[in-house]
């Protein structure tokens, strides 16, 4: 769901610069110098308002938690720092970094098992002619049909049988097993539109299918490895509901959990340090989706076009 | 988010539904042995501070028993549920949870939950509960829990805050009239910035208590509600009347202040909730406890025994522990024990448990509490049974409801006949 938040203002600015720029650019000449301010001062304003509930969330943090409610203006009446510092000290002596580490290994494994085995399976399904290749794929599309929720108990009572809860496995081990058919899907799109004879001209070399995925394919997918990659990491580190139901110990709370933990609603609530915390768990996506944007909107480009 | 929701809803009750197929709860097997090391999970919901404290109180239970190791894990509540739920599903619940009130029935119905009566008096002392308290615990003739703490419907008022209006303060126990009449002078004397209250005909307790006043209760023990569309269309009829001359505050300021309450926030002088709130409003107004007073809730009937004691919290424990004579010890620790009580204080509620209460030293706010819950013994009549299944879910599309009237998007007669189909689909399931 949030990922959909994080793309939506790429794409908008995307969509209104591009198709823009080239007229203003070219007509520019023509329309002078006030026009441009114009268009500028528009474009800025509308940054503006897709930038305000960010900004409003960063005078926020230094709002003490009675002002909310109270002060829903953008700066604080009584600025202070002590959000933070309730943040930096943690929840039940656990400090944050320790919730935010969590974080980072659980996602940061998840980006590559989703990347190591859709890319695989994805190779197996554009490249490999194997029996019922064709109801294989029928059903991996199917799971995309299946909500999650359904499989939740199951789920939980197979993890539970294995003994596997409170470790961070049964969060992972589907990345790892290829049972993300989204990526999988994506892969065997970007693939089965590599031209075949690359690979033929490989296979007369002497190559297996092993060394056509490896030397071959995964250099022409990195677009698309980029953009799951992305995906995975911004899913992940937003995910609440999978380490909600696998995680028991608080140490090994992932970040959105121990967000919550500031608010209850049966006793007191911390809002200051809730929203300290919020705009802190923000910065790694940000940085991440700052970084790559580029790439990940030219990754989804790529796959509408050439899909 | 909604539809999340419902989802979690669906799962929970198919949750129940596998949950139910399961075996008879066992009784105890053998004597508790103190040199045996075990090791039990314990779940509550709860903030940073709570957590601290059942992490003191955990360290003094191990000072007397070494050998039994406690692991414990807390979520709020929302989520500590929805967890639970899986759990529930996989039989695999921790071994002791605090546990709520409002979904005792279900895990009990459903031999979730451990009967506790074999442990009563050889775990769990049971000399410091009244017996209706006790009772509190009680699903269809088994002791599924135990009362931790009580609570009672109140009257908060900010006191600090009327003064400053100008208004005069609101002395509790009035009629339902008179008590309009005070918010809408609050609301005067406030000029547009402080309302003297928020509309009560939002809150299921409000309908609650003004049936109680005539003897009745929501739901009869078979489940059945005791009130008809009339009695309900009444008392919205009468919150649309008060909200007409201005007195309370309107939804649309309330819904802008959210999660906060217009109480907790300083837009209000005066709310009817739990008498355990407290702590949590002087935290969201910044202020000091002292500005706030506790009264009684206005009277539907001269005389009528319409509150009750309701248990704040509880403490169960799960069917399918393997150490249930260990979890009893537990419990007993944490519901009766002075030093459990020197740890908590009123942070899970007044103790029931006259032996825990010992062990409490009572701020001031907590004082106010006590006081409150002696002044209006006169009124407290016998506790309703056991929240039907699915309760939670009722009070809330009372809540929704009671804010859909205030914004006037849907008429009376509407919000009637929406409860009731609402409710019959919960309690058909």
């Amino acid at each position: 769901m949030t990922t959909v938040e994080h793309v939506q203002p790429g794409h908008e600015t995307a969509e209104i610069t591009a198709p823009d720029a080239g007229p203003v650019r070219r007509r520019g000449r023509r329309r002078g110098l006030a026009s441009t301010i114009v268009w500028y001062l528009l474009l800025l304003v509308l940054a503006a308002v897709v930038l305000y509930p960010l900004v409003w969330l960063f005078f926020a943090t230094l709002k003490p938690s009675s002002e909310f409610g109270r002060n829903s203006g953008l700066l604080p009446w009584a600025p202070t720092l002590d959000n933070y510092a309730r943040v930096w000290d943690g929840i039940a002596g656990i400090p944050l970094w320790r919730y935010a580490l969590n974080s980072l290994i659980v996602a940061s494994l998840a980006v590559v098992g989703t990347l190591g085995s859709s890319a695989l399976a994805g190779y197996a399904f554009a490249r490999v002619a194997f029996k019922g290749s064709g109801i294989f794929f029928a059903a991996m599309i199917g799971t995309l049909l299946l909500p999650f929720h359904v499989i939740i108990i199951p789920q939980y009572i197979i993890f539970n049988q294995l003994d596997l809860l409170d470790t961070y496995v049964p969060l992972l081990i589907g990345k790892f097993l290829g049972t993300e058919a989204f990526f999988v899907f994506l892969m065997v799109q970007f693939i089965r539109n590599i031209p075949r004879e690359l690979d033929e001209a490989a296979r007369i070399d002497g190559a297996g299918h092993l060394r056509i995925f490896w030397s071959i394919i995964v250099p022409l997918l990195r677009p698309a490895l980029v953009t799951g990659g992305i995906f995975s990491f911004i899913w992940t580190w937003n995910d609440f509901l999978g380490p909600l139901i696998y995680l028991t110990s608080p140490e090994n709370y992932t970040l959105p959990i121990a967000l919550r933990l500031y608010n209850d609603a049966t006793s007191t609530s911390d809002y200051g340090a809730t929203v300290a915390a919020s705009l802190l768990s923000l910065i790694p996506v940000l940085l991440f989706f700052l970084i790559f944007q580029r790439m990940l909107i030219r990754g989804v480009a790529t796959q509408g076009l050439k899909g | 988010m909604k539809r999340f929701k419902i989802a979690m809803a669906a799962v929970a009750s198919a949750a129940l539904l596998l949950a139910g197929c399961g075996g008879e709860p066992e009784g105890p097997s053998s004597d508790f042995d103190p040199n045996a090391p075990v090791t039990l999970d314990l779940a509550f919901w709860g903030n940073d501070t709570r957590a601290g404290f059942y992490k003191n109180a955990i360290a003094k239970f191990n000072e007397k028993y070494p050998n039994i190791t406690v692991n414990s894990t807390f979520l709020p509540f929302p989520e500590f549920w929805e967890k639970r739920q899986i759990e529930a599903a996989g039989r695999d619940l921790p071994d002791v949870m605090q546990f709520d009130y409002a979904y005792l029935r279900q895990y009990s119905q459903n031999k979730l939950l451990l009967d506790l009566k074999p442990y009563l008096g050889k775990y769990i002392k049971t000399d410091g509960f009244a017996e209706s308290t006790l009772g509190i615990g009680v699903v269809n003739g088994v002791t599924t829990a135990l009362p931790i703490g009580t609570n009672a419907w109140a009257m908060f008022t900010n006191t600090a805050l009327i003064s400053k209006s100008g208004a005069g303060a609101y002395t509790g126990g009035t009629s339902w009239d008179e008590y309009a009449t005070w918010m809408g002078s609050v609301t005067k004397a406030g000029g547009g910035s402080v309302w003297g209250g928020t509309d009560p005909t939002g809150r299921i307790q409000n309908f609650e208590i003004s049936l109680r006043a005539n003897g009745k209760n929501l739901f009869d023990d078979a489940g059945a509600p005791q009130f008809t569309k009339a009695d309900l269309a009444d008392f919205w009829g009468k919150g649309a009347q008060v909200r007409g001359t201005g007195a309370t505050i309107p939804t649309k300021r309330l819904l802008e202040v959210a999660p906060k309450s217009g109480f907790g926030a300083g837009l209000t002088t005066s709310e009817l909730t739990w008498d355990n709130f407290g702590a949590g409003y002087a935290g969201d107004l910044g202020a000091a406890a002292s500005g706030l007073a506790l009264t009684a809730p206005p009277v539907t009937k001269a005389g009528a025994k319409d509150l009750y004691l309701k248990p704040s919290m509880l403490h169960a424990i799960a069917a399918n522990s393997e150490h249930p004579e260990a979890s009893a010890l537990l419990v007993d620790f944490l519901v009766n024990s002075q030093e459990a009580g020197a740890v908590f204080g009123t942070n899970r509620g007044l103790p029931a448990s006259s032996t825990h209460l010992a062990g409490v030293k009572l701020d001031p706010l907590s004082q106010k509490i006590l006081d409150y819950e002696t002044s209006i013994k006169e009124r407290l009549g016998q506790a309703p049974p056991v929240p039907v299944v699915g309760y939670g879910s009722i009070e809330e599309k009372f809540r929704q409801l009671g804010e859909e009237l205030g914004l006037g998007t849907v008429t009376v007669e509407q919000a009637v006949d929406q409860f009731f189909s609402e409710m019959d689909t919960i309690l058909k399931k």
